[in-house]
């Protein structure tokens, strides 16, 4: 199916898509980027574009209206008095010309290719539309995204359609050719050739790509003297480090948690931003996963400071201050030796302060872990020292999980990111012995310019040089400026963590004059632009026999994958017994908060800032969107008298911030948890001016600050929370009520409740008995559409919410609206807290429109443009909807959303292009929510038909189900017995949410189980209300 | 309901026998002495005579404000309804509560012309024919809200059962339909009763008239009305049978306009007691409007002898007694939230009287329940100043009631991630201000080309009307030596 696609077999694509203007961004790259901001500061202009934080893109009002606009407007409307006639504009479609043998018009295509994200890479299958991508989804032979994504790789498919990306090369702010610059590099590299490369330095992000890497490698062989470094300011570094540490090798640990039974997260977030979150999501969910009382599930505990989705997950969470980890970590250590585990180390003093529960805790930790022997794993999060993880390695080691619930491989041609060589390569700046500077990706100038040491090398180079798919903050420092493809337009070649080899290839030719990593690459040492596709072709020559070298590289390319490909497992011992020095655990917090920094769940480390979903997406936990806060607990903002949105300064080292606050109950005391990768300047129409930059607080070094201070400034910022703007205890009627209401919404029990009791759920509300007034229509016939839930795996993770975003062309609305509670998201993610309102724990509840067979929109709907179908969807008529709201009022669920304004309007030319042609783009004034895909039921049922075989449960999956790691989401035909969803929905634990208001919803969950260990038990409270 | 000192006239042999002391008791229902003819000169002067000066200053007022009003929906049909404070889950605003308020007050004019008129409360006379056009003007700024309120007012005319192309109807399920019907029914039949009550006063406009303009129109207008016997029969046989039809409808609007909320699922507003209550609540706000208008019309025309405060008092008993309804209803709300053991019932209902909307709920009770209580007092019941005063009070108390009861319930319904808290835009509070520009445009026209109070009627409730008066056996020459 998938054929190799050359660029110039899809020259087709020419005639239906229009390449935008690119006038728009060469105004913004000359006027905004290549000057410097002290030479615009001041200006009425720069201010405006200061003023105005989300310039174009979303749809958000004006707020002021010049006078003149306002006249304008109300001689309009005095003239018009009503009769608005509404036309929409006259378009054009031009067929093809000649059409491409393989396309069928309107019937979508599949290919495989691979998302490279740092040293990890997700295979992923492109959905694409007459030659144009416009969905993405997991890849199933792979083995890092198992057929699921997460938002990221889900949203990864906007940013090819980014208006802002750049669009053309640009020497010094003035738009070129890449031929000039060819010309340029070439006399380049005569004058380095004769040095060796003494003086030519690359900057390059993490990679794990066996073209890049030999690219890279055959520079360095060119260029001896040059220095090549690798730096992501996020990255799995200390985790390397510190098996290191303890082994003396440098490995890859990829988690294999479906065969642990006890699992311990010390400050990670494995299941959401940690590395490796989709596998580890899966294989978590499937060790996680029951379907009655006799099952049994995995156990987790979480250490940490902020509150991850993988906290609210855990069975038995401990909150501590970042500094308390270490500390944690040492007596856990000290307590599995007293159990006669053989940790083997020689451990430090250790006194984790005050608290007996810790020590209670930790000992029941313990004993669960040591008689799980080969069947536990400790997790330990990125942001941990490498000692820590050396200690972790080192229980891990002697707890026999090592190779059973953790796999090391030794990687290869992988880069892998290194702090030192960076610092090494900032001082060579200032020392400047780096004559050329090449960056290819990545931010420097914003996300490692600490206290400007960066820029100020930088603008000491004789050249410097920037390939990036956008013009960012450290393009606008450079001299040349380049743009790189993205992913979906390049041939390229990745593997993942376990050694998986996929290729990449491209799904629509590069939509501006870019080109791809691999031929940037090989431009370096070359001086020439060879074709991707010579390039990553010629480095899986050995990967076959050459005779079968076509029919292998095809197989790949459908596969996406190369099947059994996997790098070689290991099976490190522990080395070094004197990971911690003896002093290693004074005390070392002068007082003052402890800071740390998490990249963020919408623009990781900045690097989707101009992703409109993403932005817009809430992060999971603080349900904000829009913006970066400062997150501490209560009782820490009282002490420091700050108030929840209030700006407050941060001080620590001669450096400070103002962030808002942001209360969250569950954190740790006398913690901040900032966000990474707001703040930006030059990230586009999207992502300019929104939050704060804190990669200037924090050292390079570390994601851990301490000492810092903290005053309030009495001002308050607005934050677009898509949630409860209330904390848990700011409000006592809301939290009684919430109290009241939470064990009926989400309904949840401990393991042992559950064996107990296996109709616990059924016992939670008083159902009186259920009748109508009328005969009520049976639905018994045909296929009867119906969705299962399942609380006890769904994370929170949002992916099924961006998939949808995606899939059903939802509108992004902008921060405004969002404040004004007008996000249009059709699936949404409850976040609620229950119990203690400083220690609470946490549930995620993915609510989509239930589809109610007894739908109340639908009597209320004075048009019937909500009405059921035979198969039982509730289903939304967008040309008939007048807009009376009727139907969201009534709706128990509050499910509907109502195009308050034409909020596509605005979108520019190439985002439109980015939207899925199968579901209409609706217009101002019409209700929508979730479908259940309906557009993927009716192509089901024509495939099946086409095929002239009966529609097999599974043929159809909606696209939350299709994304989500956990599999929580089950979706089919409930008229038929078998089918998977009517085997969920047959479990004990299967409940209809307000089923008691006789709505007869079709969506329905199964309750949440906390496998809660008996000792620690007696904090958690009984949600049965009984 | 009746007043027996006013059904003397009723009673003409009783009176016969009755001393001239009680006679003089009684507080006749037209002040000042008038006879036919100086009714005709008073009320119709005020048409025919120059503008007043005063006029011209609340005209230009209204009109400004109902510029206002064009301008805001103008700015509602270009941007769309994102423009008010709207938002997910509060999907109904100021613009339903204005509606609902408008219709509310729109109930007076027809109980006063058609439930009083055939429970034969002769003092309605006075206040019917601006109580009447206060109604339709009312029932106009009402049907205005729910027609900009939609998404796409462009397809609006979907709401009419229209045969079409599509075989598309509208659901008969849906309680907005039942509002289309049972509003544009009561505002058809209101017009209808209205007209035909003014036919005769018209006529005698048309009789008056000095100029050719003003001749055809109200020719056209008075339907060749000549006063002749039969005239009078088939009149007032037509009043009486469109008094029949409109009775029901006064009790049927505000019930269906209460089954928007009463036949919904949300918390608060799924409540049998709302039409009944509903009603009561129109009554009360329609009688306090029809207060304040008419305060202000006697006052700024010298109407004071044909709207006593004996009129006014009336209307406050009635105000008074509607509001004790209001306020029982309010109370057994309260208790069913208990009463039923509904959870959902029960926090609704703390959370008006505790919630983010409390300061709505006390504003409302206060308005509604403790304002009426001081009609308790003569005194102050018959204190012009303190019921121009009071009337305001219950009318903005019953624009709140509708806020809280729409509002409240909305922002915290079933699942409390959803809860957020509603508030207003600029535009809703200028389209609210602007409907009064509508409204009071259309009464100073009113006011100002057709006979504010009926001329007819009032003539007949003159005791020269009624030949069994006691007063043409005292002395028959009294009047006419005037």
């Amino acid at each position: 199916m998938s054929e190799k696609k050359k660029p110039t077999q899809l020259s087709g694509i020419d005639h239906s898509v229009e390449k935008p203007e690119p006038t728009e961004n060469r105004s913004l790259v000359s006027k905004q980027y290549w000057r410097s901001y002290d030479e615009l500061a001041g200006t009425p202009e720069f201010e405006t574009f200061l003023e105005n934080e989300f310039p174009q893109g979303t749809f958000d009002l004006p707020n002021q209206f010049s006078r003149k606009k306002f006249l304008g407007l109300m001689g309009a409307s005095l003239a018009l008095a009503g009769l608005t006639a509404c036309r929409r504009p006259v378009e054009k479609i031009v067929p093809y010309v000649n059409a491409p043998e393989d396309i069928i018009p309107g019937v979508s295509k599949n290919f495989a290719t691979s998302m490279p994200f740092g040293t990890n890479s997700f295979g992923v299958i492109v959905e694409t539309h007459e030659g144009r991508p416009t969905k993405i989804e997991g890849n199933p032979k792979h083995s890092s995204s198992m057929g699921a994504a997460n938002a990221f790789i889900q949203a990864s498919i906007l940013n090819l359609y980014d208006p802002d990306r750049s669009q053309a090369p640009a020497h010094s702010g003035n738009e070129t050719r890449w031929d000039d610059f060819l010309g340029f590099w070439q006399g380049q590299l005569k004058t380095f050739e004769e040095t060796r490369g003494e003086g030519l330095a690359i900057l390059s992000s993490s990679f794990a790509s066996p073209t890049l890497s030999r690219l890279k490698a055959d520079f360095l062989r060119k260029f001896p003297k040059a220095t090549w470094t690798v730096y992501d300011p996020v990255s799995d570094e200390r985790i390397y480090n510190g098996i290191e540490l303890a082994s003396k090798q440098r490995l890859q640990p990829v988690y294999q948690l479906d065969s642990a039974e006890i699992i311990l997260s010390i400050d990670s977030d494995f299941l959401f931003l940690d590395s490796n979150n989709v596998a580890n999501s899966k294989r978590f969910a499937k060790g996680r996963r029951i379907t009655s009382e006799k099952d049994s599930m995995n156990r987790l505990y979480a250490v940490e400071s902020g509150f991850t989705v993988t906290g609210g997950m855990a069975d038995h969470r401990l909150k501590l201050p970042p500094a308390q980890i270490k500390h944690f970590a040492v007596s856990l250590a000290k307590e599995l030796q007293k159990l006669g585990v053989p940790v083997e180390l020689n451990l430090p003093v250790v006194q984790l302060q005050k608290h007996q529960t810790h020590s209670k805790w930790i000992k029941n930790l313990a004993v669960d872990l040591a008689t799980h022997k080969s069947k536990s794993a400790v997790v330990a999060g990125y942001r941990q020292p490498a000692e820590v993880h050396a200690l972790v390695f080192a229980i891990n080691d002697a707890l026999r999980n090592h190779g059973k619930t953790i796999t090391y491989y030794q990687s290869e041609h992988t880069a892998h990111s290194s702090t030192q060589q960076f610092n090494k390569l900032v001082g060579d700046l200032d020392e400047s012995t780096v004559k050329t500077l090449v960056i290819i990706g990545g931010n420097p100038a914003y996300s490692s310019d600490i206290n400007g040491q960066f820029i100020r090398g930088l603008n000491r180079v004789e050249h410097s040089i920037h390939f990036s798919e956008r013009v960012n903050e450290t393009s606008s420092s450079c001299e040349w400026h380049l743009p790189l493809s993205n992913y979906l337009e390049s041939w390229g070649d990745a593997v993942s963590f376990d050694g998986t080899l996929s290729v990449t290839q491209p799904m629509i030719a590069p939509l501006f004059d870019s080109h791809s990593m691999v031929e940037v690459f090989s431009l370096l040492s070359s001086g020439d632009l060879p074709t991707g596709y010579d390039i990553v072709r010629a480095s899986w020559r050995d990967q076959f026999i050459p005779t079968y070298f076509e029919k292998n590289w095809r197989r790949v390319l459908h596969d996406g994958v190369l099947a059994d490909s996997n790098f070689k497992t290991v099976r490190p011992g522990l080395k070094n017994k004197n990971i911690l020095a003896d002093d290693a655990l004074l005390d070392s917090n002068h007082g003052g908060l402890e800071c740390i920094f998490a990249p963020s769940s919408s623009v990781w480390d900045g690097e989707f800032s101009n992703n409109s979903w993403l932005m817009e997406n809430p992060d999971p936990v603080t349900k904000v969107s829009w913006d970066n806060v400062a997150v501490m607990s209560l009782s820490t903002a009282s002490k420091n008298h700050l108030k929840n949105k209030e700006l407050a300064k941060f001080s620590a080292d001669g450096k400070s911030i103002t962030c808002p606050v942001w209360i969250l109950p569950g954190h740790a005391d006398d913690t901040v948890t900032f966000t990474l990768g707001y703040g930006r300047t030059a990230a586009g129409r999207i992502g300019n001016k929104v939050g704060v930059n804190v990669f200037g607080f924090k050292s390079i070094n570390s994601d851990i600050l301490t000492g810092v201070k903290v005053s309030g400034t009495g001002r308050f910022q607005t934050i677009a929370c898509t949630q409860d703007h209330h904390g848990l205890d700011v409000n006592k009627l809301v939290a009684d009520e919430i109290k009241n209401r939470l064990p009926a919404i989400v309904r949840e029990a401990s393991l042992d409740e559950y064996k107990h009791d296996p109709l616990f759920v059924k016992e939670v509300v008083e159902e009186p008995e259920l009748f109508s007034l009328w005969e009520d229509k049976s639905y018994e016939e045909g296929f009867q559409w119906g969705m299962s839930v399942d609380l006890n795996v769904c994370t929170g993770c949002n992916a099924c919410s961006i998939a949808c975003q995606s899939e059903n062309n939802i509108p992004v609305v902008g921060k405004s609206e969002v404040e004004k509670g007008r996000e249009m998201s059709w699936i949404r993610l409850d976040r609620y807290f229950s119990g203690d309102t400083e220690d609470p724990e946490m549930v995620f509840q993915p609510v989509a429109c239930q589809h109610c067979e007894m739908a109340p929109c639908e009597q209320v709907c004075p048009v019937t443009a909500t009405v059921h179908t035979e198969e039982g969807l509730n289903a939304m008529v967008y040309n008939r909807c007048v807009g009376t709201r009727y139907c969201a009022n009534n709706c128990p669920y509050k499910v509907r959303r109502f195009n308050f304004f034409n909020y596509t309007k605005d979108l520019p030319e190439i985002v439109k292009i980015a939207q899925n042609p199968d579901v209409t783009v609706r217009f101002r004034g019409v209700m929508e929510k979730c479908t259940f895909c309906v557009q993927r039921i009716n192509q089901g049922k024509i495939r099946a038909k086409n095929d002239n075989e009966p529609l097999k449960d599974g043929d159809i999956v909606t696209a939350c189900q299709q994304t989500c790691p956990t599999e929580a989401i089950v979706f089919g035909n409930i008229n038929d017995p078998d089918s998977r969803v009517s085997q969920v929905k047959k479990q004990n634990r299967n409940y209809a949410m307000l089923g008691e208001i006789n709505v007869r919803p079709r969506t329905t969950y199964l309750a949440k189980i906390r496998n809660l260990n008996s000792e620690l038990n007696d904090k958690h409270n009984v949600h049965n209300k009984s | 309901m009746g007043n027996p000192v006013n059904m003397t006239n009723h009673k003409p042999k009783q009176s016969a026998d009755s001393s001239a002391g009680a006679i003089i008791e009684e507080t006749p229902l037209i002040a000042g002495n008038h006879t036919f003819s100086s009714i005709t000169e008073k009320i119709s002067g005020v048409i025919e005579g120059p503008t007043p000066k005063m006029w011209w200053v609340l005209f230009s007022f209204s009109v400004s404000l109902l510029l206002i009003l064009v301008g805001s929906v103008g700015f509602l049909i270009w941007e769309g309804t994102g423009i008010w404070g709207l938002n997910s889950p509060v999907g109904w605003g100021w613009a339903i509560v204005n509606f609902v308020f408008w219709v509310g007050i729109g109930h007076a004019g027809t109980l006063i012309s058609a439930v009083l008129h055939l429970f034969r409360q002769k003092w309605r006379t006075s206040i019917n024919r601006f109580a009447e056009a206060m109604t339709i003007f009312a029932v106009i700024c009402a049907l205005l809200f729910p027609t900009i309120h939609v998404g796409r007012i462009w397809v609006l005319y979907w709401f009419f059962p229209i045969p079409n192309q599509m075989s598309m109807w509208p659901n008969f399920r849906s309680p907005l339909l039942w509002d289309v019907f049972a509003v544009s029914i009561y505002f058809t039949v209101s017009l209808l009763f209205w007209y035909v009550g003014l036919v005769p006063d018209i006529a005698t406009l048309r009789d008056r008239a000095k100029t050719r303009g003003k001749k055809i129109i109200y020719g056209i207008l008075s339907l060749g009305w000549r006063g002749a016997n039969r005239h009078w029969r088939h009149y007032e046989l037509g009043y009486l049978i469109l008094a029949g039809l409109s009775t029901p409808l006064v009790l049927s609007v505000h019930s269906v306009v209460s089954t928007d909320f009463a036949t919904s699922i949300i918390p608060g507003w799924h409540t049998t007691i709302f039409p009944p209550y509903f009603v009561a609540g129109a009554i009360f706000s329609g009688f306090a409007m029809v207060m304040t208008l008419a305060i202000i019309a006697r006052k700024a025309f010298g109407m004071e002898e044909f709207i006593t405060v004996n009129h006014l008092e009336k209307m406050a008993k009635i105000i008074m007694v509607t509001g004790l309804m209001v306020g029982y209803a309010y109370s057994i709300e309260f208790f069913i939230a208990w009463y039923s053991g509904n959870d959902y019932e029960r926090f609704t209902f703390i959370n008006r009287a505790l919630g983010p909307y409390a300061w709505a709920y006390w504003i409302m009770v206060s308005c509604n329940v403790i304002i009426p209580q001081f009609f308790w007092s003569k005194k102050l019941r018959t204190n012009v100043t303190v019921l121009f005063i009071l009337s305001i009070f219950v009318n903005i108390g019953m624009w709140f009631e509708r806020f809280v009861i729409i509002t409240s319930s909305l922002s915290r319904d079933y699942l409390p991630s959803s809860w957020d808290y509603y508030s207003p835009s600029i535009w809703d509070i200028a389209t609210f201000v602007g409907s009064f520009g509508l409204f009071f445009t259309l009464f100073l026209l009113f006011l100002r080309f057709l006979p504010m109070i009926s001329m007819a009627e009032v003539k007949g409730v003159l005791p020269q009307a009624d030949p069994h008066h006691p007063m043409y056996q005292k002395s028959g020459e009294a009047h006419e030596n005037k």
